[in-house]
């Protein structure tokens, strides 16, 4: 499918085919599109041309049933600040024709974590449990499928893996989760990801897939100028790409045509003297970018 | 569904820390404060005089003007730069200038060598005070000769139908519930839908099994009970403390009401349609409520308009509104008397509804 907003194309030609019951991770930077398939997945707008289909229904054609099939929890939070917990969630099991006590099974879990503060109102609660109270408003009417759209942006480290850890617990009950986010450390905690860049997809499979045709091998590379160095790496025959990653550079090279040996050496001529450099197994955000390049080119 | 869209609706308007308050406070500060505030009445002309005469009848003629209640005597002043000066300063707004032999002329009934400056920074308060003015003339006049040929063959008297003491308050009160009822029903649905907006709450309702239409039904619902709420204490009000009652049925009314509710819908749907945030909302309201209450006809009358200002006055849902109040309140007119205000409405009504429910579709 494809959609552009007047001049800009949001996303061009994207297919793709989300299993049952499986996390499905859209994983790329800001501006990539993800939003816009995530609203038009939603039945929250149209796009110009394709389809998508949701359990077997037409996401233009049958939209009043499938708003009754899936959750959606958009990036920001857009609860009802001035009702409380319990409102909300009351609010919006009645909108989707249920009962909290009817759906209590099936948002326990997370819902008892916040219950404590039922009564208090939503703009007031801190951003962890805003989140818990977003999910749980998604869970209410028991979807197939749950939208997710960047849940993770803004949370601290330990709230986002304890999220991850209950996702892991939304998919064991059969809900298919289609998730997207902005950050590669969390790719590997999907059953399947695709990567989103400048609205097309350049990669699809599961994690392991996707590191596993990785074409190159890589090396993290310290050394005291940081910057001139990976200016000075990017020039050595036989290095692909060098990109600055936390304290080290990570650095592919063609293991046919140089080795650890080599670029060192060529660095100690071009006076890093004192690197290291060690030799480490790509991650996603290694081919992410290698991915994003090669798409570039073509 | 209908009901808890509706219960959330209300919850939302009573936990909101102003707008419980502002309901409650607008109709008492519309028919307590307003009517007092808007009178055309004028009072306290600051009243300089020039006696270039001082004689018996010119100081009779500075007395008929001060005793009528209208004016506040500020100074007799020697020459007329001095009088000037006061007027300059701000502290006079009318100057009466006597010549010499004012009594003289007066008693041979050959003139009446006077003059009269007012100043008209302030229109409205210069030509009524003039008036004043020249009746307080009139009435010295009549009082000194009673049988001479300076007071008129004819005896013109005025009388005014349906207000028959020109009671400014009377004719305002009809009014500013129209305006009142503008105001609730139009711009604070508008703004709510707009707030909706800004906080994505709309996104979320729109993945629901929700209708467009009920939720902005119920969207509505709350600000037509208030506006009724208004209605109804505006009346009571003006009942209570002004003793003015409504002439003609009340149940046309608040069918008036109704029906100007709808067409207001209509408008604070379309103008959350076309804004993205409050700003935006809040700017196009702005612009609207200057027009529709300066072309209205309620604070100056329409038929002393430029024609091109009197057909922009046509699509202003605010003029029948106010038009239908006022001869209900004030004449007791019935709906057959005046159904060219209910056809505007009407038809201004279905304009705007169909108009926003086309745009609020396009925005799906």
């Amino acid at each position: 499918m494809s959609k552009s907003y007047r001049q800009v194309h949001a996303i061009k030609g994207i297919s793709l085919d989300v299993g049952k019951g499986e996390i499905f991770g859209l994983i790329g930077p800001d501006g990539a599109g993800k939003t816009t398939l995530f609203r038009i997945m939603t039945t929250l707008m149209l796009a110009d041309s394709g389809y998508g289909r949701i359990c077997g229904l037409d996401i233009v054609k049958d939209y009043f049933k499938i708003r009754r099939l899936i959750g959606y929890m958009p990036g920001r939070f857009s609860l009802y600040q001035d009702l409380s917990v319990k409102e909300n969630l009351d609010f919006f099991a009645t909108m989707f024709g249920t009962t909290l006590r009817e759906s209590y099974g099936t948002i326990k879990e997370i819902y008892s974590q916040i219950e404590p503060f039922r009564d208090r109102r939503a703009g007031k609660l801190s951003g962890g449990m805003k989140q818990k109270l977003a999910l749980c408003c998604a869970l209410v009417h028991k979807p197939s499928v749950l939208f997710l759209d960047e849940p993770t942006t803004g949370v601290d480290a330990v709230s986002r893996k304890d999220f991850w850890t209950m996702l892991g617990r939304i998919r064991q009950s059969g809900v298919t989760v289609f998730v997207s986010t902005p950050y590669m450390d969390e790719a590997s905690l999907c059953d399947r990801l695709a990567l989103i860049k400048d609205g097309e997809i350049i990669g699809t499979g599961t994690p392991e897939q996707i590191i596993r045709q990785y074409p190159y091998r890589i090396l993290a590379v310290k050394g005291r100028n940081m910057y001139p160095l990976l200016k000075a790496l990017r020039m050595i025959e036989g290095v692909e790409s060098c990109f600055s990653f936390g304290d080290a550079h990570h650095l592919a090279y063609r293991p046919d045509r140089t080795c650890r040996q080599t670029i060192l050496a060529e660095a100690a001529g071009m006076g890093f003297p004192d690197c290291t450099a060690k030799e480490i197994a790509p991650g996603i955000e290694d081919c992410f970018m290698q991915l994003s390049k090669k798409w570039g080119k073509n | 569904m209908w009901k808890y869209l509706l219960e959330k609706e209300f919850k939302q308007f009573f936990r909101d820390p102003g707008l419980p308050r502002m309901a409650l406070m607008f109709p008492v500060l519309m028919m307590l404060v307003f009517p007092f505030a808007v009178s055309m009445d004028i009072r306290n002309i600051n009243l300089a005089v020039v006696d270039n005469c001082m004689s018996k009848e010119s100081s009779l003629l500075i007395e008929k003007c001060t005793a009528s209640g209208y004016f506040r005597l500020v100074d007799i002043c020697q020459s007329p730069d001095e009088a000037q000066r006061l007027m300059d300063n701000n502290r006079a707004d009318a100057i009466i200038t006597i010549m010499p032999g004012f009594d003289k002329e007066t008693a041979l009934g050959t003139g009446l060598p006077a003059g009269i400056k007012v100043n008209t920074v302030n229109g409205t308060k210069g030509s009524i005070g003039s008036q004043y003015i020249l009746n307080c003339f009139r009435m010295y006049l009549a009082a000194k000769n009673p049988d001479t040929a300076s007071t008129p063959a004819f005896d013109i008297s005025d009388k005014y139908y349906f207000n028959p003491y020109m009671d400014y308050k009377l004719f305002m009160v009809p009014a500013l519930i129209v305006i009142a009822i503008t105001m609730i029903t139009a711009f604070l649905p508008a703004l709510n839908i707009v707030s909706e907006k800004e906080a994505g709450t709309i996104e979320q309702i729109n993945v629901t099994p929700v209708s467009k239409t009920a939720f902005i039904v119920c969207k509505m619902i709350p600000y037509w009970a208030i506006a009724f709420f208004i209605l109804t204490a505006c009346l009571v009000i003006a009942w209570a403390v002004f003793g003015y009652t409504c002439r003609g049925s009340i149940l046309w009314l608040y069918l008036y009401t109704a029906l100007d509710m709808i067409v207001m819908a209509g408008l604070g749907l379309l103008i959350s349609n076309y804004s993205n945030n409050a700003q935006q909302a809040m700017f196009l309201i702005w612009f609207f409520a200057v027009i529709f209450m300066l072309m209205s006809g309620i604070f100056t009358p329409i038929a002393s308009m430029p024609d091109w200002a009197k057909a922009i006055t046509f699509l202003n849902p605010m003029r029948y509104f106010a038009d239908a109040m006022r001869s209900v309140f004030l004449k007791g007119s019935n709906p057959l008397d005046i159904w060219y205000d209910a056809a505007g409405l009407a038809a201004l009504g279905s304009v705007m509804v169909t108009w926003s429910i086309l745009s609020y579709r396009k925005s799906e």
